[in-house]
């Protein structure tokens, strides 16, 4: 298709409402009159002059199922952030949305020592009342719960495997330093398996929670921060790659399109970033990937989540753990998890979400394990949540296949 | 990741291609951009319109006739056994398609005009035109009943018009049950409603109810009835109502028509086919005379795919699968390939938007010989591992034939065959 | 035949007629109104909906220049839910004259149209989407006209002074006594039926047919119909009126009117204001002249391709149809023609249709011995019913200017989005039947009232939806079948359908590229495939003659 700017794929719309027909959130409620409707049918009603004359784009979750489904590639959800972020721009953001689109903080301020006792905190139903009231953050949220240490500092304490000329960047995001360090952990352990000393850099959030909640100003400075900090790495061939799906496709793509990034600094560091799913298929395809796996007799549900398939790069995890004798996985089919980042946090927007993952949990339960995978944490965080099945990323069972030990130190 | 066949186009003809080499035990890939006609189109199986007469036969003629036909590359064994497939395929996903591949029927359409096609889904069997009360036969009436909310469908203008052609056709509208949905009822989220055992026994009772009163014989209504058990829902609604009932298609997003893609879906993944919707293929490396992989478009780079074999059904105009510039210069998107077009743009179109004819421009397409081999301008093969098939064929519009459907699912069966 | 009996027959339903009927009620004066098709059916109906800051004649025509800058103010009091304030550039291109920039400007000034010149970076951040390369930029307040909502608007205030307003009925014959013009007959197009119209005065507003009904009484007016052709792109790449700063040629204006951008337009001279057609190379001139202005504009989806007809009014020769004089012609022909009992209003521009009227009716008025003022410059005009209004429903007065988001606020205001008709021009269920009631009898003149299938679908839902809903409201008054609404069977719905499908065809095909075409084979599937429509026509044939003709 013809290189045209991101507005200007609304010309593409031929009105078909495949894309309605898709979308999980106007399946579930009224208050989101659909994809077609706040995206390129609404914006040939906005101004950049003017207010922005529709709040319902608020209800698109970003989740981009539609999308996927459009036939002739009109950039939908890009379309509705924009939209959001004139909002924004207009009106101010609500408290709460300036600090949980701060995962960064959020997550530096919660994780250590005190972890515990923030956790603990969080787990009280009266207290969670309070917040709710307070900040519109719905009692039943699905916060996960802090580490007592980052990744961070187990990395800078972590041994690298000498005389290696491969290098990667890990670029962990908010989720790994914080909340999941052993996702990370697995990572380097896979990573260096394949002969790659892991190189991690100086870096911040990734800023997706800014760009989704319409914050563009703060996430430019979030992304050029990143970028900064990884070019010298790209510049030399190092790739960048990543364990959250989201992190990933906000340095690929996101970020660079919303907030019309498009210098060759930029482009270079999108072009260097890859999913750790994606790099790991493509080392298996130039024949580097070492498959001396052993075999996981399992059968375990796994979802791709919308932040996976937006990347449009197939399904990775299934094309990787596939080469893993005795594990069976089962794709969930199911559009979203109902969570979209922070989406499905919110009061207001709480049942939405469950609602729109209902289809999900159903499946998961059916599968009768007591384990699930998925690539994007807060997807992991939302279908334990909605189905009481522990959730794990996949690079997980991977270094479990490669028997690799993952000291999860508390 | 090793495919033996990649599929460029997920709708009837892609999908029953695929569905072909994945039972045939091959690595399948679909790779495609979205949804297309399968979601626009009636949900049916149009083979040929010659009225009220064989298909088959009328096919047997079009072939002898136009060689270069896409029914001729297909040739009559492919129209047949891609019919059963695809028959085969509803089928197993408790939604069967009936009637007979040597007589059209017949049916309503939403302005209330009759159209000709071949295979219906069991929801719209009692839709048969020489089954339909007419005015002075003595017979209880038919009913058009259909909602407000629904814009998609109008029972009085379908009553109205079927009466100008003899029918004994009365309409009403029905109240929408009670549900916490209050907005935006479009056809998929009346068919979820639909889904409902309450919802779907309270339009049973209200048609009971206008079947009593006014002694109706059938009742169509918008196809809308159920998007997962809609079988169940005619049959239950049938039970309560005391008549017959039948689907008419409304303007898409069409039910019927997504439910025959969850068809082909399931059965392609049965089979243990991948499927990769949202992906654009962009362009082609070939070597010689073989396709030796594919790009498809992805986040801050292309995704490339290599197979043995590749299938091009990306659905002609209508699929994105040929473009036009302004200029008038015609590109095939995926591959690159040379599109047999009319000479100028002045001859593209016909003065009236609804002549018979059609508009030529809509012919446009690959030309490709009895193996499905695409085809340059003298004739020869471009590239021998690659099959094409459905509407991206030149020499057809299967619009104006009433082939829609018959050409997908009989040139992407032929194509499936290894 | 039926007679009635009035003070002024004003002929022709455009803006000019729609002003003098309004001002002829407004001072009391009986007044019936004609025109053969839908109102706007002619030029008014087809031109690019600028609202006139008069820069575009401040060198050629400064007289234009002058009377554009005040009724440019009047029209925005009086009217304003009809416009938008888009304000307007003149920018000098790399294609132009540097040195025009001073002169365009000091005549500005000379012709009192404001005129602010503005930095070329200025004009970039408000509208990034032109040429870098334009080295100087004037700002003007032009804006962008509705001008089938302002003919409604205008059409709804005269009624309410007592005025007749008849569409579809076309003046067959002008009764002379002598050399005195004293009666019409008029021929009501849907039934056929004549009705013989007694009248102190013949108002001829009938602009580019306005040299047919001068011929009737015996009098020679000759109008050029100069053909302008417009092309409509699907989404407003810009949202300022832009021109190119130099002397009037082709294709160098782009409207943002509505949702649209207009790139326009062409002038050639045709023989029949009836009979025209596009040429694939006057869409071809427009495209690249929008390249000049919007670089990557060949890229953008065009929508539609339309032609209207200027009424060019020749009094003397002169070379180039462009140096006719954009002002406009009051002809009194007892004066020049030795014809008493009429006179016709001739040339001008929308924007100046008020002031036309104005002077038109002081000359009717005069002759009439009437001495009430002019009040149409200070009574702001009522809001018809199929129209969103600004805010909760405020009382004539507190409207505000139209702006580009409005529907928009309207359908999120009343949770209409499940109910909309028209999805791409936010029509909702209830403004469809509000037209219908206000008058509208075929899709045409629903699309006109209510912007109905004018969106990038072009009419692939709506179309049927609509045809749908004409069909069941008008059937339900089929008791109440009048000489205003004859009798409307599932016939004439039918023909209305079918007849839309086509007139929609027509604008279409010279621009079907891209989007456009995909968008055109998707409504193919549906209007044949999924609806059958092409089974209609062999019982729609005897449609009843109730639409506007073919061309």
């Amino acid at each position: 298709m013809e290189d045209i700017n991101l507005t200007q794929t609304l010309d593409h719309c031929i009105k078909c409402n495949v894309c309605t027909s898709a979308c999980p959130v106007a399946a579930v409620t009224d208050k989101f009159p659909g994809p077609k409707y706040v995206g390129p049918q609404a914006q040939r009603f906005r101004h950049a002059g003017q207010p922005v004359p529709d709040d319902s784009v608020d209800y698109c979750s970003g989740c981009r199922v539609c999308n996927e489904v459009c036939p002739t590639g009109v950039k939908i959800v890009e379309l509705n952030a924009r939209a959001r972020a004139q909002i924004v721009a207009e009106r101010g953001m609500p408290l709460r949305n300036r600090i949980i689109s701060r995962a960064g903080v959020v997550g530096r301020l919660s994780s250590g020592p005190h972890a515990p006792l923030v956790n603990f905190g969080l787990s009280i139903t009266p207290l969670r009342w309070v917040i709710e009231q307070v900040m519109q953050i719905h009692r039943d949220a699905p916060l996960p719960p802090a580490s007592s240490y980052t990744f961070r500092s187990w990395f800078k304490k972590h041994q690298p495997v000498a005389g290696v000329r491969k290098q990667v960047v890990y670029y962990h995001g908010c989720s790994t330093q914080y909340y999941e360090p052993r996702v990370g952990q697995a990572a380097v352990a896979v990573l260096e398996r394949n002969g790659y000393e892991v190189i991690v850099p100086k870096q911040g959030c990734c800023g997706l929670p800014l760009l989704s909640n319409g914050d563009f100003p703060a996430a430019k400075g979030r992304h050029m921060y990143n970028v900064d900090h990884l070019l010298p790495y790209v510049r030399r061939g190092i790739p960048v790659v990543g364990t959250s799906t989201s992190c990933t496709l906000t340095l690929k793509e996101e970020a660079p399109e919303l907030l019309d990034l498009h210098s060759q600094d930029v482009r270079a560091v999108a072009a260097g970033t890859y999913d750790i799913f994606e790099f790991l298929r493509n080392l298996y395809e130039m024949g580097e990937l070492d498959t001396n796996f052993l075999p996981i007799q399992r059968e375990l549900p796994y979802h791709p989540p919308c932040q996976l398939r937006a990347h449009r790069i197939g399904r990775p995890v299934l094309d990787v753990l596939g080469l893993v004798p005795g594990l069976r996985l089962n794709e969930s089919h199911a559009e979203c998890c109902g969570i979209a980042g922070t989406y499905g946090l919110k009061k207001e927007k709480y049942q939405i979400g469950m609602d729109v993952g209902a289809k999900l949990f159903a499946f998961v339960k059916a599968a009768n394990s007591d384990l699930a995978l998925c690539d994007s944490e807060t997807c992991r965080w939302q279908i334990s949540h909605g189905t009481g099945v522990a959730t794990k990323h996949p690079i997980e069972i991977l270094a479990q296949a490669y028997g690799l030990q993952i000291a999860d130190s508390r | 990741m090793n495919y033996d066949t990649i599929v460029i186009g997920a709708g009837i003809a892609g999908m029953l291609a695929a569905i072909g080499r994945a039972e045939a035990g091959e690595r399948v890939l679909s790779l495609s951009k979205g949804h297309g006609a399968t979601h626009w189109a009636t949900g049916c199986l149009d083979l040929l319109d010659i009225g009220d007469s064989d298909p088959l036969a009328g096919i047997e003629s079009v072939i002898a006739l136009h060689p270069d036909h896409p029914y001729a590359l297909a040739g009559i064994d492919a129209v047949e056994s891609g019919a059963e497939r695809l028959r085969a395929a509803c089928e197993s996903g408790g939604y069967p398609l009936v009637g007979s591949l040597r007589r059209n029927l017949q049916v309503p359409t939403a302005v209330g005009t009759l159209r000709t096609t071949c295979l219906v889904p069991v929801t719209m069997a009692a839709g048969d035109a020489r089954q339909l009360p007419r005015q002075g036969d003595g017979s209880g009436p038919l009913l058009i009943a259909g909602f407000h909310e629904l814009r998609d469908f109008f029972p009085p203008m379908v009553a109205a018009n079927l009466r100008t052609l003899g029918f004994a056709a009365e309409a009403a509208y029905l109240q929408m049950p009670p549900h916490e949905r209050t907005l935006d009822f479009s056809t998929v989220s009346l068919a979820r409603l639909f889904d409902q055992p309450a919802f779907c026994a309270d339009v049973g009772r209200q048609l009971r109810q206008l079947v009593q009163h006014g002694i109706y014989s059938r009742i169509g209504m918008p196809a809308v009835l159920g998007l997962a058990n809609a079988t169940q829902v005619v049959s239950d609604l049938q039970s309560a109502a005391g008549a017959l009932i039948f689907e008419i298609p409304t303007l898409p997003v069409s039910v019927p028509g997504i439910r025959l893609y969850r068809a082909l879906e399931a059965t392609l993944l049965q089979a243990g086919g991948r499927i990769q919707i949202g992906s654009f293929v962009q362009r082609a490396e070939g070597k010689g005379k073989r396709l030796e992989a594919i790009y498809s478009e992805a986040a801050a780079r292309e995704q490339r795919h290599y197979a043995a074999r590749y299938v091009l059904a990306t659905g002609g105009i209508a699929g994105g699968g040929v473009r036009a510039d302004h200029a008038g210069v015609m590109i095939e998107t995926a591959l690159g390939l040379p599109l047999r077009t009319p000479n100028a743009r002045a001859d593209w179109f016909a003065v009236r938007f609804l002549s018979r004819s059609g508009h030529p421009v809509f012919r446009t397409g690959v030309a490709a010989d009895a193996g499905l081999r695409p085809l340059d301008a003298v004739g020869h093969v471009v590239y021998e591992n690659v099959a094409v098939a459905g509407s991206a064929l030149a020499g057809c519009d299967p619009i104006r034939e009433g082939a829609l459907e018959g050409v997908a699912a009989a040139t992407g069966w032929k194509a499936g065959r290894v | 035949m039926q007679t009635i009996s009035t003070d002024v027959l004003v002929i022709g339903g455009g803006a000019t007629g729609l002003g003098c009927v309004r001002d002829l009620a407004m001072r009391g004066m009986r007044a019936i109104l004609v025109e053969k098709g839908d109102l706007t059916n002619g030029t008014t109906g087809r031109y690019h909906g600028l609202l006139h800051s008069g820069g575009r004649y401040v060198t050629k025509d400064p007289q234009s220049a002058t009377e554009c800058a005040h009724e440019n103010a009047i029209l925005r009091r009086i009217m304003p839910h009809c416009l938008e304030d888009t304000s307007g550039f003149f920018v000098i291109t790399p294609w132009d004259d540097p040195s025009y920039g001073d002169i365009f400007a000091a005549n500005c000034r000379k012709t009192e149209v404001p005129v602010q010149e503005i930095s070329v970076a200025e004009m970039l951040r408000r509208e990034p989407a032109l040429n870098p390369q334009i080295s100087r930029v004037f700002e003007v307040p032009d804006g962008s006209a509705d001008s089938f909502l302002a003919a409604h608007t205008n059409a709804l205030s005269a009624r309410t002074y007592g005025a007749q307003i008849l569409t579809y009925h076309r003046v067959v014959e002008l009764i002379r006594t002598g050399d005195h013009v004293v009666a019409a007959v008029v021929e009501d197009l849907r039934t056929s039926e004549r009705i013989y119209v007694e009248c102190g005065f013949i108002l001829n507003t009938a602009g580019a047919w306005a040299g047919q009904i001068a011929a009737l009484a015996g009098v020679k007016v000759t109008v050029v119909p100069g053909k302008g052709t417009m092309v409509a792109m699907s989404h407003r790449m810009v949202n300022t009126v832009i021109n190119r700063c130099k002397l009037p040629a082709d294709g160098d204006i782009i409207v943002p009117v509505h949702t649209v951008a207009v790139i326009g337009t062409t002038d050639i001279h045709v023989p029949d204001p009836d009979v025209y057609g596009i040429e694939p190379h006057e869409v071809q001139l427009m495209l690249e002249e929008g390249e000049k202005l919007v670089p990557g504009f060949t890229q953008h989806r065009a929508l539609r391709a339309w032609a209207g007809v200027r009424p060019l009014y020749k009094d003397q020769d002169v070379a180039n149809d462009r140096d006719i004089s954009r002002t406009y012609k009051l002809l009194d022909h007892q004066q020049r023609d030795g014809v008493d009992g009429i006179i016709s209003m001739v040339g001008g521009k929308w924007t100046t249709y008020r002031l036309m009227a104005k002077d038109a009716v002081d000359t009717i008025a005069q002759r009439l011995g009437n001495t009430r003022a002019c009040r149409t410059a200070d009574e702001p005009m009522p809001v018809p019913d199929f129209e969103h209004r600004s805010g909760n429903h405020a009382g004539v007065g507190a409207e505000k200017l139209y702006w580009l988001g409005k529907p928009l606020a309207a359908v999120e205001e009343e949770h209409a989005y499940g109910d909309l008709i028209c999805e791409c021009e936010l029509v909702s269920r209830a403004r469809i039947h509000a037209a219908i009631a206000s008058g509208a009898s075929n899709l045409d003149d629903i699309r006109r009232d209510v912007r109905m299938g004018m969106g990038p679908c072009q009419g692939g839902w709506c179309i049927y939806r609509t045809t749908a809903l004409l069909y069941e409201q008008r059937a339900q008054a089929a008791e109440n079948a009048s000489a205003d609404r004859p009798a409307f069977d599932i016939e004439h719905a039918n023909a209305a359908m079918l007849h839309f499908l086509q007139e929609r065809w027509k604008g279409l095909t010279p621009v079907l590229w891209g989007d456009q075409l995909r968008q055109a084979r998707l409504d193919e599937l549906i209007y044949i495939h999924v609806l059958g429509a092409h089974r209609l026509i062999s019982h729609a044939e005897q449609g009843g003659g109730l639409v506007t003709e073919e061309r």
